[in-house]
Order: C-alpha cells, then structure tokens, then sequence
C-alpha cells in the first residue's frame, strides 16, 4: 500500500515537473526506471475512456457503453506498446542505449499532455458543443482553444524529445532520424484507425 | 555553502558522464539558446507558440478556423 501511495506521488510530482522543469523531471523518471509509475498513468486513461465513452454514446446503454469502452482501451494500449517497440528498435538500429523498461516508463509521460487534451477536448465538448460559429465568440473560443491545443502539442513535443534523448540516449540528429521514420507509420496507423471509426484524432 | 555546491557539482558530473551534453557543430549555441527556455518553467514558450500558431492559422483561415475547431472538438 505504502508502495503505491509513494508512487502516485511520485507521478504527480513527475507530471507536475514535466510542465515546471521537464528536463530535470523527465531525466528523473529515466533514473528511477519505475514500471509501477505507469499505474497512476493506466487509472487516468481509464478514466478517460469512460468519460469518453459517456459523452459519445450520450446514453446509458450498459452494453453499448461497455463496448465502447473496451475498444477505446484495447487501442490506446495497442497504440502505446506499438509506438514503444517500434521506436525502442529503431533507436536501437542506430547506436540507442537504455532499457526497453525505462524508454517505456519515460514514453508513458508523454501520454500525459494527449490525455489533458482528449479531457479537455471531451468537456468542451459537453459545455460548449460544435459547431463553432463564425460571429466573434465563435472566432474568440476557436482562437483560444488554438493557442491551447499548440501548447500542448509543444508540451508534448518536448516530452517526446526528453523521452528519446534520456531514455535511449539518443543525440538530436539521431532523434530525428527515428521520428522519420516513425511519424510516417504512426500517420498510416491513424488513418486506419480513423478508417475504422475508433479515433479522429489519434492517442499517441 | 561549500557542501551545496560541492553536492551540486557531483550531480551536474554524474548527468554529463551518463549523457554527454548536445552539441551539434556550429550550430550548437543556436541549440543551447533555443532550448534554454523550455528547460526552466516553459509555460510562457509554450503560451507564446500556442498564441502564434493560433493567429497564423486565423491569419491564412479567416473565419473558417471556427470549422477547423469544429472538426476537432469531435476529434476526442
């Protein structure tokens, strides 16, 4: 109990530095190299998903809700383990260092700006439905929720480039070379999964 | 005093053992410039990209940027 009480804590102060000093924190979590960090990490998501599942089907239908839900999950996690093993062989290719499990545990922080999107997107979507409208409040919202959605694809990207470069001590250029690779076959992957109507926008 | 500094030299020494700093040739100050914002409390970087990004889509866009909100605020 003690062990998972001190975990959670231990997440939130990740998650919280990943915002205030992400170089320090990221580096942190690579260090400590802990699995059970992604504990907290799994609960959130699920959490999502059932608030996601609620806002789709806007209906208490058990079994289309139960559905809904163990798809979401089944994918999200697909999603992650694929986009894990993937970049964790090709920065192997080209000269990485690290663990598979401390690459995982640091990959598993950069879910965290998807997950205040996906959040935000879905309580939007419930206080302030679509469509926009083009009148001033329509512009002024859509303007914000830009500029929000930017700075947490920033946030993200940062988190992107601390995981590879701590986790698998990778150098910039290298970096690079693994994310062209890796972004083409993400982008295909989320073609189908828009494809077979599970996300519009992808959990990555 | 002197044990703070002596602690914090010994960690700055274990981080760059573990991981050699970035350097990317001539480009290597541009680098360090670059990213000396996002090290400490990069909220306001990020704000500022976001406000960026936001204007230069409302700039090419025009109205239509409510559609593009639209689109993915069904994204989730």
């Amino acid at each position: 109990m003690d062990i998972l009480f001190d975990t959670c804590i231990q997440f939130v102060s990740s998650v919280f530095g990943s915002i205030s000093k992400p170089y320090e924190s990221m580096r942190g979590v690579v260090k400590r190299s802990r699995l059970l960090e992604l504990v907290p990490m799994f609960c959130f998501v699920l959490l999502y998903v059932g608030v996601a599942s609620i806002v789709k089907i806007q209906e208490f239908r058990p079994f289309f809700l139960t559905g809904q839900f163990i798809t979401l999950v089944f994918w999200i996690a697909l999603s992650f383990g694929l986009s894990v093993l993937i970049l964790w062989c090709m920065g192997k290719n080209i000269g990485g260092r690290g663990t598979l499990q401390s690459f995982a545990v640091s990959w598993g922080y950069t879910l965290v700006p998807t997950l205040v999107w996906f959040f935000v997107t879905s309580l939007l979507y419930v206080l302030l439905p679509p469509p926009r409208t083009s009148g001033f409040l329509g512009i002024g919202f859509s303007l914000v929720y830009l500029c929000f959605s930017a700075a947490v694809f920033l946030w993200k990207g940062t988190l992107v480039y601390l995981s590879l470069r701590f986790g698998m001590r990778l150098t910039l250029p290298k970096i690079f070379l693994v994310l062209t690779v890796f972004l083409p076959v993400m982008s295909i992957y989320s073609v189908l999964m828009y494809q077979f109507g599970i996300f519009r926008v992808p959990f990555l | 005093m002197k044990d703070k500094i002596y602690t914090n030299f010994v960690k700055r020494w274990e981080e760059v053992t573990d991981l050699p700093p970035q350097t990317l040739g001539p480009f290597t100050s541009s680098y360090k410039d670059l990213v000396h914002g996002v090290k400490s409390m990069p909220v306001p970087v990020y704000a500022a990209f976001g406000l960026v990004i936001a204007f230069g889509l409302l700039y090419f866009f025009g109205e239509r940027i409510s559609f593009l909100v639209s689109l993915l605020q069904k994204g989730f």
